[in-house]
């Protein structure tokens, strides 16, 4: 038993210093020069926006609410420059909404904190059975913490599979050639989840749940593979 | 003027016959006592495909109905009528002769009816075919000659012995490379009367030639030849040498002519009339299908010189000129660009093959396709157009490199090689590379102090100052791979020791289940013997065996040995309500250690044991 709790304990100090990793600079003020800002993110979607570059600027917003989904400002922009560039507003559920509600920080202590609450009150039922019933209800509430980290998850995951069209009417293929005639064509700033690779080219899905391949050079992946230094950023 | 009016006078005269006989169809029903008939036959012999002549001639006053004869493997068909009146010493005596033509479908000997039942039966004997057609082969042929002999190799083109048809192939050139193709002209010319149809294409006697598709309608049109009117038809396609060699080449179409039965001699008066149709309609006549041939033109073929060839001859032999053009001449990088070459000229355009630009550091090529635009109907002249696919890598000016084509030219009698010019396309940096790049410098303008807060002309929401965290990635926390490694350590941590935990617990139900099997099996052994001492009167023996069962009791209860169970263990455990059971180990006590026999009601004492026996949950 005493393994189990220093287990738990190491697992602690460890998840805190991951947190910790994350928190701001000590200087905020002073000029970084490498990683990601949501506020460098979102000035820049609104620079791509006034210069009438709807698929970048869509871009940035979406990484920019990745980082800071809390943000006010960024959901009403987004959703102004999809709309000029003729789009649906994006679809928003529960899970959503709930995502938009927390900082990405927070989610992750919730669950953090979750885990070890149900955890050791699970255990604990187990050797002090006269409080059986007080530290079921510790679990429950445990869980209830880690199901908020559970659910932020699955909705922002599908986020990291898509891909924002930067290209201007970007025409989709049955297969990663250009030899085909295209299927049909996906306008600027319409969000795509990407599917798989190939020389080039990207298996992409629309809104509509059409597939197809478009070409690499015309699409944005919103969390790009390699990590991106950049002074502007 | 006046030969077409002879023509007129002599159509008159053959369609009033013609009335005449249909007026006097045999097949009438009449008769008359005093009439004859007789039958006569010529030729008795004939060739299958040829026909006999079968004449009845009836004679006296009246006249008599003669049904045609019906034989199997002849076919009788009535082709005209004649009568004749005569005064011999003062009577006149009528004679009507109707003539009818025999055709048989299969050789043989034939017996004909005869008119009437007391007329004799008439002979035909038909010999078979030697396979070339009744009189093309044997002109001589008994009963049958040809309408017009002796019209070989007129003008250059060779008629079919009746001269109702020809062959004929027309081409600019009779040297040829191998490879090349040259246009050719396939006529079939066809007698205006005497031909009826062509059966089928004209075919070339050659496996060393090919010859393209042919259009399925032939172009049409009128020839005089020798002063006799045909109808030309003509194929066009493009004939081309598979392998070096002197050759002759015969082309063949099968066609469907009428051939004249009647003899020369009666033939004369048919020629008379010049219409070709009144001659058919008047000169009996049958149809045949024939193959008729080409006369040999010569080719040669010449193998192409391996001296000077080019490394991409890829077999095109004719004259060529390219020419190459890019879809924009700005794009952005990514961006597909079509690459055009137009390769232009007369010659072998299926051979006319290229592989296009191939790829480099600066461009990314995709596989081509052709298309071949025809400027006439063989394909001998056109455009051929080469497209391919093809992707910028790198912003900035750049070139596409000059196309070359290379083909053999017959005019030259030498390989040739077309080159076109380098084309300069102004590719910009693709979207997706400036999605991480700087900003446009309204970005700037904005971050200005004070216009953080200014509201955006174009409804956006306004810049943030540039004060955030920074973050090396953009996945959130909790979807990183440390945090989840530790998320599912710290899980599988506490699963394994809630496992552990409700183990171990089973594990000490399932040793305290066994443990209440073995002291309650126990219990009951020292109630039977509380039952035998009870008989026996022995009340040690019973108090000693109702202690025993409480102690098995007892020490489920306490979680101790049955041994431990002791009289001041039960003193110091039990309470008031359980006085009998004090009083039961008191009385145990006192009869193992006084000696003495204490006076016992073995009744009640049993049912202290029994009632604390049963009070334990199993």
């Amino acid at each position: 038993m005493k393994r189990v709790m220093s287990c738990t304990l190491w697992a602690a100090i460890v998840g805190c210093n991951l947190a910790r990793s994350d928190a701001p600079p000590a200087a905020p003020s002073a000029p970084a020069s490498a990683g990601y800002s949501s506020s460098a993110l979102y000035n820049s979607a609104n620079a791509y926006a006034r210069a009438g570059k709807p698929g970048l600027a869509v871009l940035n917003y979406e990484r920019a609410k990745l980082l800071d989904p809390i943000d006010p400002d960024i959901e009403p922009n987004l959703d102004r420059v999809r709309q000029r560039a003729s789009l649906p507003p994006l679809p928003a559920n529960a899970l959503i909404r709930l995502s938009h509600a927390i900082p990405p920080e927070a989610v992750a202590w919730i669950g953090f904190v979750g885990l070890l609450l149900a955890g050791s009150s699970l255990l604990s039922r187990e050797l002090f059975p006269r409080h059986r019933g007080k530290l079921l209800a510790v679990a429950l509430f445990g869980f209830c913490l880690l199901g908020i980290t559970l659910g932020c998850a699955i909705a922002v995951y599908p986020t990291l599979q898509e891909a924002v069209v930067v290209g201007h009417s970007v025409e989709v293929r049955v297969s990663p050639t250009l030899l085909e005639e295209p299927l049909f064509v996906l306008p600027e700033a319409e969000i795509v989840s990407v599917g798989a690779e190939h020389e080039g080219f990207m298996l992409i899905r629309n809104s509509a749940g059409r597939t197809g391949w478009a070409p690499n050079a015309n699409l944005a992946l919103v969390v790009p593979k390699r990590q991106v230094t950049s002074p502007a950023l | 003027m006046g030969r077409r009016f002879q023509h007129g006078i002599w159509t008159l005269a053959a369609c009033g016959l013609l009335i005449g006989a249909v007026a006097a169809n045999p097949a009438r029903a009449a008769a008359a006592a005093d009439a004859s008939v007789d039958a006569s036959i010529e030729p008795s012999q004939i060739t299958l495909g040829e026909s006999a002549r079968l004449t009845y001639t009836t004679s006296g006053r009246g006249t008599l109905s003669v049904p045609l004869p019906v034989v199997s493997g002849l076919e009788f068909r009535v082709v005209g009528q004649s009568s004749r009146f005569e005064f011999v010493n003062g009577v006149s005596i009528s004679s009507t002769s109707t003539i009818i033509r025999v055709t048989a479908d299969e050789a043989g000997v034939f017996t004909i009816p005869g008119p009437t039942p007391k007329s004799p039966p008439l002979v035909l004997r038909v010999n078979p075919s030697n396979g070339a057609g009744p009189s093309l082969s044997n002109p001589a042929a008994p009963g049958l000659n040809p309408l017009n002999s002796g019209a070989l190799e007129a003008n250059g083109i060779r008629l079919t012995p009746d001269g109702s048809a020809y062959v004929r192939l027309e081409v600019p050139k009779h040297e040829l490379y191998v490879g090349e193709s040259v246009p050719a002209e396939i006529q079939v010319g066809m007698r205006d009367g005497f031909a009826s149809s062509i059966n089928g294409l004209p075919k070339l006697n050659s496996s060393d030639f090919t010859l393209n598709s042919l259009s399925f309608q032939p172009e049409r049109s009128a020839k005089v030849i020798d002063g006799k009117p045909f109808t030309v038809y003509s194929w066009h396609s493009l004939l081309s040498a598979i392998k070096p060699g002197s050759y002759s080449l015969t082309f063949e179409a099968p066609v469907t002519v009428r051939i004249r039965t009647q003899p020369r001699r009666d033939s004369i008066l048919d020629d008379l009339l010049g219409d070709p149709f009144m001659q058919n309609l008047f000169g009996p006549s049958v149809t045949k299908n024939l193959t008729v041939t080409s006369p040999g033109a010569a080719f040669t073929v010449l193998p192409l010189p391996s001296e000077g060839k080019p490394a991409d001859f890829g077999g095109a032999v004719g004259s060529f000129k390219i020419s190459t053009d890019v879809s924009s001449a700005t794009n952005t990088a990514g961006d597909p660009l079509t690459l055009r070459m137009h390769v232009n000229g007369s010659g072998t355009f299926d051979r006319v093959q290229s592989t296009m630009l191939a790829a480099d550091a600066e461009w990314k090529t995709y596989q081509s396709k052709s298309s071949f635009n025809q400027a006439d109907p063989t394909g001998f002249r056109g455009e051929k157009t080469f497209e391919q696919p093809i992707i910028a890598t790198k912003p900035g000016v750049q070139t596409i490199p000059a196309l070359s084509f290379s083909y053999f030219d017959p005019g030259t009698r030498h390989y040739e090689t077309a080159k076109s010019a380098p084309l300069r396309v102004t590719v910009s940096p693709s979207a997706a590379d400036s999605a991480a790049a700087p900003p446009p410098l309204a970005n700037a303008a904005a971050n200005a102090p004070g216009a953080a807060a200014a509201k955006d002309r174009s409804g956006l929401r306004p810049d943030h100052p540039a004060a955030s965290a920074r973050s090396d990635s953009l996945v959130p926390v909790y979807l990183r791979p440390p945090f989840l490694g530790v998320q599912s350590v710290l899980a599988l941590l506490f699963a394994g020791g809630w496992v552990a935990l409700r183990r171990r617990a089973r594990n000490a139900r399932d040793l305290q289940r066994h443990r209440e099997r073995v002291r309650r099996a126990a219990a009951s052994q020292q109630l039977q013997q509380m039952a035998a001492a009870s008989g026996a009167g022995n009340t040690a023996l019973f108090f000693n065996s109702a202690r025993g069962a409480l102690q098995q009791v007892l020490s489920l209860d306490w979680q101790m040995e049955p041994e431990q169970v002791t009289t001041g263990e039960v003193e110091a455990r039990l309470g008031p309500e359980d006085q009998a059971i004090r009083q039961l180990f008191a009385l145990t006590d006192e009869a193992n250690y006084s000696g003495g026999t204490p006076r016992a009601d073995f009744e009640r004492w049993t049912d202290v044991v029994n009632h604390r026996i049963q009070a334990h949950p199993a």
